[in-house]
């Protein structure tokens, strides 16, 4: 038990340490403070012309759009969060050579990955609350009801940032610079979110039986079993059009937190196995 | 546990071959290294640049991994358990630490890397501010901080854990003498309560005034390596004779003496064997000058490292 307790702490302090100095990046503060600003300015400044131009009657139609812009901001913004961060801590200490003084300490490499993915999970959560608790905040003064469902959507958004993140993560720890690890979680986000119409590409392949017809069908296909599907995480259709306190419908919770997790593990092994023998 | 004379660091043909580009170009940065470092000393660890010192410290901490070759610490192979990093502690070449951090804050991050917490922690990142001299800043943000100041906190996060094993990559670089003085009393204090240093430099007197014994490695083959007497042996003599007359120089030059100095009436001369001396005074005698004293000229570790590494050269040139 306490040698167990051992392998954790060190890693827990890689990772307050991690989220700290994430904290000091300007990029990553600069995304946050301007989607704070987004879905700020979306709430409360329309609310503001409405009850300026129209008296206080909020419209079906404006409150949509308010809802749309904010569920999109959380996830346009989150996601680049995301991946900023998880493309770039591991990198960045290797290149300003603290890992050094890090690895030589009685900590191994997988308890420093694992503390450095951890402050990672940690800027990405606290990021996610700072978001969704201000829309959350927003949508009940707005309409007296306690947003749930927000709560749901923003619980399935970490999942889906987990699989980005541990992916990107990985790519990270093979990385000497944070930009190719980034373009990559760009990348598996993109096709990630796409996953629906790949499967769409490979279905319709083959058709000419020309050579570069079945190739993309088949790397279609591929991808569309590797990648894992990011469109199953989103409520944004549900939290658009019905009641903001609804239980979720048409998701399986369980099911999605587990395969994110299943994705996330993926991630983090395959980000060991490639920083195992990495010469720093 | 290890018997004093038993070597606590020790590396059996340790060979290190970088890849470097796509071109599958190697760089060999260590060749077959036999090092020997024996606990209660200063080991001082020379070479020109690029000849292998940080490779070497590298592999020890397990930041880069062998191409071939072994290496035992406090009779171990197995370095990377978390008992042997415990016992090492490790300045890395240059000062690279979180700059966002306070000084006293940097020491707590590694000194809980360490296992270190609550109190013991707190009385020990007091000591070795103290230690290195740096209480007045502990507060201040490492962004802040001068070179020297940085060097100074990077030996005190060495030292966090008390270690048996002390590795440190150019400690001095860019210190001013004062600083150097300094850090060097600490280093001699250190092995004096019985630590182990290995001490890479490119600073050789300073090395001579601190160090046990030192290595001299040159593209990655160690070419010596020994305790400083054994190193620095030299039959050299210096004869130190009064009264010199002018002109007094020219003649003893004629007649075969080597003088190495002259001050006012004073004159030097060096001789290599006993028979060099005895006739040195002679020579002296006849010549109208009056014998001071005789002093053993010891070689310096200079002279020592600049004749290794020319004997290198040659070699492999030839
Ligand atoms: N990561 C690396 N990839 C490729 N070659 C390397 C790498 N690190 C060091 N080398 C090469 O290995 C050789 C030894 O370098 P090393 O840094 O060990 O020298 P050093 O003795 O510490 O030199 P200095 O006194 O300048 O610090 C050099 O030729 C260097 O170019
Ligand atoms: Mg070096």
């Amino acid at each position: 038990m306490k040698s167990l307790l051992d392998t954790v702490k060190g890693p827990w302090y890689i990772a307050v340490y991690t989220w700290r100095e994430g904290l000091r990046r300007k990029t990553l503060v600069g995304f946050l403070i301007l989607s704070l600003l987004v879905i700020f300015g979306a709430t409360f400044m329309t609310s503001f012309i409405n009850q300026a131009t129209v008296g206080d009657v909020t419209t079906d139609m404006d409150l949509k759009l308010i809802k749309d812009i904010c569920v999109t901001t959380i996830s346009i913004f989150g996601i680049l969060i995301t991946i900023f961060i998880s493309a770039s801590v591991v990198p960045t200490e290797i290149e300003n050579r603290v890992i050094y003084t890090v690895l030589s300490k009685p900590v191994r490499r997988f308890q420093y990955l694992f503390g450095k993915f951890l402050g990672i999970q940690l800027i990405i959560i606290m990021n996610l609350c700072l978001m969704g608790g201000l829309f959350f905040i927003a949508l009940y003064i707005k309409q007296q009801i306690l947003p749930t469902l927000l709560l749901w959507s923003v619980f399935l958004t970490y999942f889906e940032f987990l699989i980005v993140s541990a992916l990107t993560f990985a790519v990270a720890c093979a990385s000497s610079s944070s930009v190719l690890p980034t373009i990559a979680g760009l990348f598996i986000y993109i096709t990630g979110s796409l996953t629906e119409y790949l499967k769409d590409v490979y279905n319709r392949s083959g058709q000419t039986g020309e050579w570069l017809d079945s190739l993309i069908g088949y790397i279609a296909y591929i991808l569309w079993n590797v990648l894992p599907n990011l469109q199953r995480f989103s409520l944004k259709t549900q939290i658009i059009n019905s009641q903001p306190n609804d239980p979720p419908t048409d998701v399986l919770i369980p099911q999605l937190v587990i395969y994110g997790l299943i994705y996330a593990v993926c991630g983090y092994i395959l980000a060991y196995w490639i920083f195992r023998k990495r010469e720093v | 546990m290890n018997n004093s004379h038993d070597p606590i660091i020790k590396t059996e043909n340790l060979t290190k071959v970088y890849d470097t580009g796509f071109r599958g170009e190697q760089v060999s940065a260590l060749k077959n290294l036999n090092l020997e470092v024996f606990p209660s000393e200063i080991f001082g660890y020379l070479g020109p640049n690029g000849s292998g010192k940080t490779t070497t410290i590298k592999l020890l901490l397990g930041l880069i991994f062998p191409t071939s070759g072994s290496i035992q610490i406090m009779g171990t192979t197995d370095i990377y358990s978390a008992y042997i990093k415990k016992n090492i502690g490790y300045l890395p070449e240059g000062s690279y630490y979180p700059d966002f951090l306070k000084g006293e804050e940097i020491l707590r991050f590694y000194g809980q890397l360490y296992g270190l917490t609550g109190k013991k922690l707190h009385k020990r990142i007091d000591e070795v501010l103290e230690l290195v001299g740096m209480k007045h800043a502990r507060k201040r943000m490492l962004k802040g901080y001068s070179k020297g100041m940085r060097q100074r906190i990077g030996l005190a996060q060495a030292l966090i854990s008390d270690p048996q094993i002390l590795i440190l990559d150019e400690p001095t670089t860019g210190l001013d003498p004062i600083a150097r003085k300094e850090i060097r009393d600490i280093l001699s204090r250190l092995r004096d309560e019985g630590k182990t240093l290995l001490i890479s430099s490119h600073e050789l007197l300073e090395v001579e005034m601190i160090s046990n014994r030192v290595g001299i490695l040159y593209e990655g083959i160690l070419r010596v390596s020994g305790t400083l007497d054994e190193l620095l042996t030299s039959k050299d003599r210096i004869i130190e004779f009064s009264n010199a007359k002018n002109g007094v120089v020219q003649e003893i030059k004629e007649k075969g003496g080597e003088v190495v100095d002259q001050i006012k009436d004073r004159v030097y001369l060096k001789v290599k064997s006993d028979e060099e001396l005895y006739n040195a005074i002679e020579l002296g005698k006849s010549v109208g000058l009056q014998l001071i004293k005789i002093t053993p000229r010891r070689e310096t570790l200079e002279e020592l490292f600049i004749s290794v590494i020319d004997l290198a050269k040659k070699e492999r040139s030839s």
